[in-house]
C-alpha cells in the first residue's frame, strides 16, 4: 500500500482533529484546569482531594470550597493585600507578591499549607517547600500538626513580617506560638552554633561575599539557619562552622 | 499577483505539506495571541485561548512519571497534552515522525529560516557546514536532552523544560511567561537555522528524539527500489535531515521526519523508486 502526500495530509488532519473531536465528545479534552484536583486513590485519604494537585490558576475561593478551609485563614496565612478579594486571588499571584523571596513562596507553599491544615497526606521528601511566617502561625494555631510537621515548619518558615505582614497576621502570631526557628532564636554573640542565622553572621560583620564563598551561595532570606542551609545543600555543618567562626572572630576583632 | 504566487506554490511537488505546515503555524500563533488577550479579559470567540503548554504533545511525555506515581499532571500540563501525545504517537507508529515534518510549527519556522540560509550561503554550502563525524555524534545529543528533561521534571514536579523551550519562547516572546533561557535558546536556534536545516530538530529536540525511535518499526516505511534507482543523489541532497537515502533500501534512520521530500512524488526523478509504503511492494 502506497502513501501519497495528499493522503498523508488527510490522515494527519483526520487523526489530530478527529482525535480532539472524539475526546471532546467524551469529556476528556481539557486545555485548562477543571478546578477540581485529583483525588487520593488509596490509603486513609482515599477519595479526598489531593493538595499536591492545586494549580497556580486556582483562587483562594476554589481552595476554600474544595478543602473546606475558611477563606479568612487563607487570606491571613498568605497576606492577601487589603482591598483585594481573597476569593478571587489566584495562587500564582503569590510569586509576585513574595518576589523578594526568590521563588521560595508560591504554589507549593499553598499545597503544603492546605495539606497541613486539613491533615491530608503530603510527602515532605518530594521537594523543599517554604511557608511565610504568617502561614506557619495560622497552622500552629489551627492545624492538627504532628511533631514531624512542626519540625518541618520550624525549618521551612520564611520571616516576611518585616516586609509585608498585615496587622491581621500579627494578631495571630501574637496569640499563637511562633515557628520554632524564630521562637527559640537566642544566640550567643559571636559564636557560630546551630541557632545561628545568616543575619547573625552579617550583624557580626562577616561580609556577604565571604559567606557566599564559604557556603557556595546565600539563601533567599537571611533569617534562615546556617545549619538548615548546610543540610539543604549537603554541606558538613561542623566544617562550615569552623570556617565561619574564623571569619566571625576576624570581623569582631576589627 | 496572488494567482501567480498560487501557481508557483502548487507547482512544487508535495506542496500540500507546506500548506499543512503553514496552517498549523498560523493556528498556533493565533491561539498564543488569543491566550494573551484572554488573560487580560479579551480574546476572540470561536478560537481556543489555551496555553501553548496545553497544546504541546511533549507535555504529555514529561508528565507520564508524575501521572503514574501520583495521578496528577505536572503544573501547566493538562489532559489535552496527554491526548495529543497519544495522537502523535499513533501517527508516528503508522508513519514515523510526521508530526515533526508536517505539523510542528517550530520545525516549520526553522524550514522558513533555511530558505534565507540557502540564499545567503548557496545551496551547496548550506546544511553541509558541520563535519560529518561531528554531526553523527551530535545527532544523539537530543537523547541526552530527553533524559535530562524527564529526570528533572520527575525530580522537581515542575515543567522544567519551559525554562529553555524555544518553541514556547517563539510564540510567547511578548509575554512575561517566557523565561530568559528560552529566549536565548531561540536566538541560538535562529542563528543556527541560517546555516543548518532544522538544527533544533537534529541536535536538541527531546520530542523528536521520542518520535524518532518509531522509525525503527513504523508501519509505513520509506523504501528505495534499487532496480530503478538512478543513483543521482537527488534524495540525499534534498533530505533536510541529511540522511543518505541513496545508500539504503529502507530508511530506518532515527532522524527521518517523514517529510517525503526524497520520494518519487517529490524530488526523486525516477518513477516509483522512493516511496512511502506499507507491507510488500
Amino acid at each position: 500500500m502506497k502513501m501519497t502526500s495528499k493522503s498523508m495530509a488527510a490522515v494527519i488532519l483526520v487523526i489530530l482533529f478527529g482525535g480532539i473531536a472524539v475526546t471532546t465528545a467524551l469529556g476528556w479534552w481539557a486545555t485548562e484546569t477543571t478546578k477540581e484536583p485529583a483525588r487520593f486513590s488509596e490509603g486513609e485519604a482515599a477519595g479526598e482531594y489531593n493538595p499536591l494537585d492545586i494549580r497556580g490558576s486556582y483562587t483562594f475561593g476554589d481552595i476554600s470550597r474544595l478543602f473546606e478551609i475558611p477563606i479568612e485563614d487563607l487570606a491571613q496565612a498568605f497576606q492577601v493585600p487589603q482591598g483585594v478579594d481573597p476569593a478571587s486571588f489566584q495562587v500564582k499571584n503569590l510569586e509576585d507578591q513574595f518576589a523578594a523571596y526568590a521563588g521560595d513562596l508560591g504554589t507549593s507553599s499553598v499545597r503544603l499549607f492546605t495539606a497541613f491544615y486539613t491533615g491530608l497526606p503530603y510527602d515532605l521528601t518530594l521537594e523543599e517547600v517554604y511557608l511565610p511566617d504568617s502561614a506557619a502561625a495560622v497552622l500552629l494555631a489551627k492545624a492538627p500538626l504532628n511533631e514531624e510537621q512542626k519540625a518541618y515548619l520550624a525549618a521551612h518558615t520564611v520571616i516576611t513580617s518585616e516586609v509585608s505582614t498585615p496587622p491581621a497576621a500579627e494578631t495571630v502570631a501574637a496569640s499563637t506560638p511562633a515557628p520554632a526557628a524564630t521562637e527559640t532564636h537566642t544566640v550567643e554573640e559571636g559564636k557560630v552554633a546551630g541557632k545561628t542565622t545568616f543575619q547573625d553572621l552579617l550583624d557580626w560583620g562577616v561580609p556577604k561575599e565571604v559567606i557566599e564563598q564559604i557556603m557556595g551561595g546565600m539563601p533567599p532570606t537571611t533569617s534562615t539557619l546556617v545549619k538548615d542551609y548546610c543540610t539543604l545543600k549537603g554541606l558538613s555543618f561542623s566544617e562550615i562552622k569552623l570556617l565561619l567562626q574564623a571569619e566571625v572572630d576576624k570581623a569582631l576583632k576589627k | 499577483m496572488v494567482k501567480s504566487w498560487l501557481q508557483k506554490f502548487t507547482r512544487r511537488k508535495i506542496w500540500i505539506r507546506r500548506l499543512i505546515q503553514a496552517f498549523f503555524f498560523v493556528l498556533i500563533a493565533l491561539i498564543a495571541v488569543n491566550h494573551t488577550l484572554a488573560e487580560s479579559g479579551g480574546g476572540l470567540p470561536l478560537l481556543s485561548s489555551a496555553s501553548l503548554h496545553a497544546l504541546c504533545p511533549f507535555g504529555g511525555v514529561v508528565t507520564i512519571y508524575q501521572y503514574a506515581t501520583t495521578g496528577t499532571f505536572v503544573q501547566k500540563i493538562h489532559e489535552s497534552s496527554f491526548i495529543l501525545m497519544i495522537l502523535g504517537l499513533l501517527l508516528a507508529v503508522l508513519f514515523g515522525p510526521v508530526f515533526c515534518g508536517w505539523v510542528c510549527p517550530f520545525g516549520t519556522f526553522q524550514e522558513w529560516l533555511a530558505g534565507i540560509g540557502r540564499k545567503l550561503f548557496g545551496k551547496r554550502r548550506f546544511n553541509r557546514l558541520i563535519p560529518e563525524k561531528v554531526d553523527r555524534v551530535l545527532r544523539y545529543a537530543r537523547y541526552l536532552v530527553l533524559a535530562w528533561v524527564l529526570y528533572m521534571t520527575a525530580a522537581s514536579a515542575t515543567l522544567i523544560f519551559a525554562e529553555y523551550d524555544p518553541y514556547f519562547a517563539l510564540f510567547n516572546f511578548w509575554s512575561d511567561e517566557v523565561a530568559v533561557g528560552g529566549l536565548i535558546v531561540l536566538g541560538v536556534v535562529i542563528a543556527a537555522s541560517l546555516v543548518i536545516e532544522r538544527p533544533w530538530c537534529k541536535y536538541a529536540c527531546p520530542y523528536g528524539a521520542v518520535l524518532g525511535i518509531t522509525n525503527l518499526f513504523r508501519v509505513f516505511q520509506l523504501r528505495r527500489r534499487e532496480a530503478t534507482c538512478k543513483l543521482d543523489g537527488a534524495c540525499d541532497i534534498h533530505c533536510p535531515m541529511n540522511i543518505k537515502v541513496s545508500e539504503k533500501k529502507v530508511i530506518r534512520d532515527h532522524q527521518c521526519i517523514s517529510c517525503m521530500e526524497c520520494t518519487s512524488e517529490a524530488r526523486c526523478p525516477a518513477a516509483a523508486t522512493v516511496e512511502f509504503v506499507a507491507g510488500g511492494r
